[in-house]
């Protein structure tokens, strides 16, 4: 059953949700928007398209203290980074939803991250439905849909005069208010999608390992980490510790397999060390890597790297690439 | 688009192909939006069919020539990328006799994003004195006649009028939002340090931290890197995906370095950058 919020009606419950919660939510900054911790709800960019970050950041933060270790009078004491309160996180889209549920399969596992579990448990996450695509998503291709609830705890899809809102799990349901009414309208269809091929795809990338075309589409790339951190998947952080008058911060960052000295080893060995080596890290990782640990594909077709690559290595583009390739190879 | 301009960008990189005078073509494709150009490398001649140059060709191609050291490349260079090459070239980072430069007029560069190219020029482009490359090989499509505006720099004017802790405020805004993706040092051809200081571990310059302080000193020492080196190509504002303004950063240094030394950067092949440079009467005495 479906529920039904008038525009005031949301308002007033993410009022209420603010006096004891951090809700984050997408913010306009600027020309961008951004998922941003709020103060109020006039701060929400509710009609907004797309965020340049995803919301990956509430989880794994671009920097983060794991724990302190303090050194006083002889004791040393191991401080642990706590989450302190519950949170919302407000308006992600399903893609975003999916994104957030593909990294818990990395974190989670046992013995899991505990600082990513915490935050994790403790925040809800309420999805805004896509009424329009951008010519870049293909969301449909990767297992998730513009209105997909899966990941969610509550989605909320727009209508004229308000917001039809879907309880999808127990937490979502013990964070409304009560006497919502029933929405007995018509439920919107969602927009429709180009198709990618990546099934195809994923049964025969194994044999274009030492194809020449990773390294040709290199040529143009700059090895920047752009779409690695504007992905709502790629995981990947590096650590080092900070001291500082007798305290050392272990600290987490993030980093991707597209910087030089990402796979270089103590002792000086680097596994790839050319630029074709490193760009097909990224697609061999969510296509193959991925994908044989966790069973499922580590893309979910927001479009996020095909906007903001500098030079349009566009991941549908390769997708359809390698398919061509294997098609040749299985001719010949 | 000018058919006949890129005709004959299309013909000279087929022949220098076919001739075996170089091993590839650094040039411009469309990209797959279909609206913008994106960078292409050409190696057979067939391929030289897929060879562009129109408004929308932003990207400064002459970074890529770093990645081909040792062979012999031919690359599509606009009138602004021209003065990267003369940087390479005083650097000693590119042989003069490796590189075919395939020189374009260009009537300015719009502004673009993924999808969408605007009618608007460019700002660097409104102000960009240069009618045809300061060198080339070969030049397609010719002169351009140009009516450009004076530089005036009169937005950095307006922001050396702030007081110090309003730019320290803007600037702590604009700083917090960098992600340290590196875009902006991977996309400019006057970065090609081997080790950058932001990766070095030894000594540690900055660490990996993505946060306001440590972004701040990340800018700061890029910027300064390009004091008097930085070309204008504003490729590092372009691709920044934060948008942070680096451009007035680059033209503040470029201007102090315009009214303290008389020097452009690029503009010259022979004459080095005044960092780049030490003369003996220049020595202070100690204490001095």
């Amino acid at each position: 059953m479906n529920l039904f919020f008038s525009k005031d009606d949301l308002s007033r419950w993410l009022d209420s949700l603010l006096l004891e919660r951090t809700v984050v939510a997408p913010v306009r900054v600027q020309e961008l928007t951004m998922f941003q911790p709020i103060s109020k709800v006039g701060e929400i960019a509710f009609d907004y398209d797309y965020t340049t970050l995803s919301p990956k950041g509430w989880f794994l933060p671009p920097s983060e203290t794991l724990f302190s270790v303090q050194r006083d009078d002889g004791q040393v004491e191991l401080v642990p980074t706590l989450v302190e309160r519950d949170a919302i996180l407000f308006g992600l889209h399903p893609c975003d939803a999916r994104g957030i549920a593909l990294m818990d399969k990395p974190f989670l596992q046992e013995p899991g991250d505990a600082l990513y579990r915490d935050r994790r448990s403790r925040t809800a996450l309420i999805g805004l439905a896509c009424r329009q695509v951008r010519p870049e998503c293909f969301c449909t291709s990767m297992g998730s849909a513009p209105d997909d609830p899966s990941d969610v705890d509550i989605l909320l899809t727009e209508v004229e005069d308000g917001y039809i809102v879907q309880v999808v799990t127990e937490k979502g349901k013990a964070l409304l208010p009560q006497g919502l009414v029933e929405y007995k309208g018509e439920v919107p269809t969602p927009p429709k999608l180009q198709v990618v091929p990546v099934k195809e795809v994923i049964s025969t990338i194994k044999e274009l390992f030492n194809d020449p075309y990773w390294e040709q589409l290199a040529d143009r790339c700059l090895h920047c980490n752009i779409c690695a951190y504007v992905c709502p998947t790629c995981y990947c952080f590096d650590m080092r510790d900070y001291s500082d008058k007798g305290k050392v911060e272990r600290v987490r960052s993030w980093e991707s397999c597209q910087s030089s000295g990402f796979s270089l080893t103590a002792g000086g060995y680097d596994p790839r060390t050319t630029k074709g080596e490193r760009l097909r890290q990224r697609f061999y990782h969510k296509f193959l890597y991925f994908p044989e640990q966790f069973q499922d594909v580590a893309c979910v077709g927001c479009g996020r790297c095909v906007r903001d690559c500098p030079v349009n290595i566009d991941i549908r583009e390769v997708i359809s690439d390698l398919k061509q390739l294997m098609e040749a190879k299985s001719g010949s | 688009m000018d058919m006949e301009l890129i005709q004959q960008i299309r013909d000279k990189a087929r022949n220098l192909l076919e001739e075996g005078t170089v091993e590839g073509i650094i040039g411009y494709e469309r990209a797959s939006d279909g609206v913008t150009a994106r960078p292409f490398f050409a190696y057979e001649p067939p391929a030289a069919e897929r060879l562009i140059f129109d408004e929308t060709c932003t990207h400064n191609l002459v970074k890529y020539l770093l990645d081909k050291k040792g062979k012999k490349m031919a690359v599509v260079v606009k009138p602004c990328d021209s003065r990267a090459i003369n940087l390479l070239l005083n650097e000693g980072q590119i042989e003069r006799d490796k590189v075919f430069i395939i020189g374009v007029g260009c009537p300015g560069i719009v502004e673009t994003s993924w999808n969408y190219k605007s009618e608007t020029l460019q700002k660097r482009c409104r102000s960009c004195q240069l009618s045809s490359p300061l060198v080339y090989d070969f030049l397609a499509g010719g002169e351009f006649e140009r009516q450009a505006e004076e530089e005036t720099y009169s937005d950095i004017a307006e922001a050396e009028a702030e007081s110090l802790a309003n730019r320290r405020e803007f600037w702590q805004e604009q700083f917090g939002r960098c992600i340290r993706c590196y875009a902006c040092r991977q996309v400019c051809p006057g970065c090609y340090c081997p080790v950058c200081f932001a990766e070095q571990l030894e000594p540690l310059w900055v660490g990996i931290r993505i946060a306001p302080e440590e972004n701040e000193l990340w800018q700061t020492m890029r910027s300064f890197h390009l004091a008097g080196r930085c070309v204008g190509c504003n490729e590092c504002e372009r691709v920044c995906p934060v948008d942070i303004p680096l451009s007035l950063l680059n033209r503040k240094l470029e201007k102090d370095v315009k009214e303290l030394f008389a020097f452009q950067a690029g503009l010259d092949p022979e004459e080095p950058p005044p960092f780049a440079t030490f003369k003996k009467e220049e020595k202070l005495e100690f204490g001095e």
